[in-house]
């Protein structure tokens, strides 16, 4: 174990076959393939950087508004705007060998085909480590109800892209479910290497002078500080229930938030809304994980994760998490 | 339209003034932006408070060091700026978004403003002053007392015409009346409410006057991240990202940032749907 002087903190984490330089992971659809970010800030602080959800087809996405301002967070609903795939793969795919960390692909589907193909044509491009599926878009065979909503739903598509990919398979999970154990643990069944947890919380806002919603697409999804305790919860329901990797997300914006996720049971941290507000979010984060590593004397992020469930062992290099302890609901 | 890089900077509140009924110009020490800024570029300001996004405001004025902000208290943000002690810091990300051109020679502009769109024509007056294009600048608002930034823009030396939808000042109508009746231009600017901005692109478009607008929407990111601000764009305009249609789609045009690819757009370049 490195004490607090010791030679250079091992920030590494793994993900399935990926590498990444350290916990952080830019989240999809705040960051691009973080050119943007690039010109102010050193993207390459960041251990990786997902892309935003791409689709079959091209899509224009909702109507305007788009945004709204809420207390601690924002409500976003952009209606997966994107070129499609194919566009993707000739325009866009070739910069990726720009983006100076680790890249998630995204993809987004509205059948299993769809996540297969899509998936399918993402594996294998120039830096790209792994591919998180948006599993939060309405099933159009299950008459709009999401993917990640259902288990068996969720598992035909963990299973159809895995079957068709080399990269780790990352589901990412939404929290407006009655429960997440069930599903999370159909995804580690059904071959996922990882999850993502948690995707915006849908919510509204409602403009008193029109009396109308205020997003032209009524909902949308919430996201920021406003939704951390949701996703702190949500990681440490997840993590008694599973021994894959989880990717904690939502409303980080500094670095005692990520050591919450990382108790919690993460493995890695998803970093989304913040980006708008502190570029330098992602430098903070891993230097407050760094110093927390020496100040416990840590050789490896992994020893910290999970260290807030009761019966941790502190085993070294595993997830951390005990696995299939008792219920300790809220 | 040009483009400068932006740059996260930490700022110091230099000044606050109140401007009844409910408008404060906040003076910002940051040199980088003050001597960089151009006509309609905007800052994203972070605010000390629990805020999960920056607040975008226009660069009003500049002076050495310092640029101003004018805004209304709309919500928290802008109250939050509003009551915020001269030498509190904070950051900002800017100068944002692309500028007006000016005319290619020097010919004749009119600068129209709405509202709290005066707040993109500072730096323009300044600029095309300095361009020697002789310009009329129309301020237009509900009441009287709600006219905000003339005497600022009036130092330029230009000529300020105001109108007030009550009368309660200057010319009785808006400003797209106002500037109807003015000698045509060879260049409209303008910048404020989107009826306004929507009469004034039509009126430019049948007349065949070049016309500039800066627009506003709700942002997110502010910096071209997460297409939370786009405004639909002529199919295959400069400024907006033309994808592939999918066979279903029925919308017929692109879309642009208004963050990123505008704030500023040509007339002839927006769909108004
Ligand atoms: C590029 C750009 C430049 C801008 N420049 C300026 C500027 O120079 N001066 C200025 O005052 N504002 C400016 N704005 C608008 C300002 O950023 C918004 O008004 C912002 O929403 C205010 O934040 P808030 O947290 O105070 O209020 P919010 O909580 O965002 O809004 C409070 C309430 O006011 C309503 N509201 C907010 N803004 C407007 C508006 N513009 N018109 C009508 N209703 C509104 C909202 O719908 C909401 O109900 C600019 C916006 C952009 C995108
Ligand atoms: C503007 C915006 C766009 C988003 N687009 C996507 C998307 O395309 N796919 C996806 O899986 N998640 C998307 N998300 C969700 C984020 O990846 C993340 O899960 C969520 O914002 C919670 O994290 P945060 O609070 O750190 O932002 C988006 C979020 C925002 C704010
Ligand atoms: S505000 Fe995010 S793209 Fe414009």
């Amino acid at each position: 174990m490195n004490g607090p002087n010791s030679a250079p903190l091992d920030t590494r984490v793994v993900i399935g076959s990926a590498v990444l330089r350290n916990p952080t992971i830019a989240a999809s659809g705040c960051y691009n393939r973080g050119a943007e970010f690039g010109a102010i800030v050193d993207v390459s602080r960041y251990g990786a950087v997902t892309l935003k959800s791409i689709t079959r087809h091209p899509r224009l996405g909702n109507d305007m508004p788009r945004i709204a301002t809420t207390p601690a967070g924002m409500l976003n609903a952009i209606g997966l705007q994107g070129p499609g795939i194919e566009y993707f793969l000739t325009h866009e795919a070739p910069k990726l060998t720009s983006v100076p960390t680790a890249v998630i692909a995204s993809v987004a589907g509205f059948t299993v085909d769809e996540f297969a193909d899509v998936a399918a044509a993402m594996d294998g491009l120039p830096n790209v480590v792994a591919i998180e599926l948006d599993v939060s878009c309405p099933n159009v065979d299950r008459e709009g109800e999401c993917f990640a909503a259902e288990a068996t739903s969720l598992a035909r598509v963990v299973e159809a892209v895995k079957s068709r990919v080399k990269l780790p398979v990352i589901p990412k999970l939404m929290p407006n479910v009655a429960d997440l154990k069930p599903i999370a643990r159909a995804a580690q069944e059904a071959g996922a290497d990882a999850v993502s947890l948690i995707n915006a919380v849908r919510g509204m806002v409602i403009d008193v002078v029109r009396a109308r919603p205020m997003l032209a697409n009524r909902s949308g999804g919430l996201t920021g500080p406003a939704i951390r305790p949701i996703a702190v919860h949500a990681i440490w329901e997840v993590a008694q229930t599973i021994t894959i990797p989880i990717i904690g997300i939502g409303g980080v914006e500094k670095g005692s938030d990520a050591l919450e996720f990382l108790f919690a049971g993460a493995t890695a941290i998803g970093i989304g809304t913040a980006n708008f507000r502190d570029p330098l979010v992602h430098v903070k984060v891993t230097e407050a994980i760094e110093l927390e590593m020496q100040r416990r004397g840590a050789s490896s992020v992994g020893q910290l994760t999970g260290l807030a469930h009761p019966g941790f062992a502190g085993k070294p290099g595993a997830r951390g998490a005990p696995v299939a302890t008792k219920e300790t609901q809220a | 339209m040009p483009t400068t890089s932006p740059q996260l900077q930490l700022a110091t509140i230099t000044s606050r003034e109140y401007r009844p009924p409910g408008f404060w110009c906040v003076s910002i020490r940051c040199p980088d932006i003050a001597r960089t800024a151009g006509p309609a570029q905007y800052v994203a300001l972070d605010l000390p408070g629990g805020f999960a996004v920056r607040l975008p405001l226009g660069i009003f004025t500049v002076k050495g060091d310092d640029f101003t902000v004018l805004f209304q208290e709309w919500g928290e943000r802008t109250t939050r700026l509003a009551h915020a002690a001269v030498g509190d810091s904070l950051t900002c990300i800017g100068p944002l978004g692309n500028q007006f051109s000016p005319p290619k020679r020097s010919g004749h502009a009119i600068l129209a403003g709405g509202g709290l769109g005066v707040a993109a024509l500072w730096l323009l007056a300044r600029d095309l002053r300095a361009h020697d294009v002789k310009a009329n600048i129309v301020i237009g608002a509900r009441s009287a007392d709600r006219l905000v930034g003339v005497r600022d823009l009036a130092r330029h030396g230009f000529d300020v015409e105001v109108c007030t939808d009550d009368g309660s000042a200057g010319f009785a109508g808006t400003v797209v009346e106002k500037v109807r009746a003015l000698r045509r231009p060879d260049v409209i600017y303008a910048c404020g409410p989107r009826a306004m901005l929507r009469a004034l692109c039509d009126h430019a478009e049948r007349e065949g006057i070049d016309c500039q607008i800066s627009m506003e929407e709700t942002f997110g990111c502010s910096l071209g991240t997460c297409w939370g601000c786009v405004v639909p764009v002529r199919r295959g305009s400069a400024q907006g990202t033309s994808y592939p249609r999918a066979s279903e789609e029925a919308r017929d045009y692109d879309l642009a940032r208004v963050c990123a690819d505008g704030t500023v757009f040509h007339a002839k370049d927006v769909v108004w749907v």
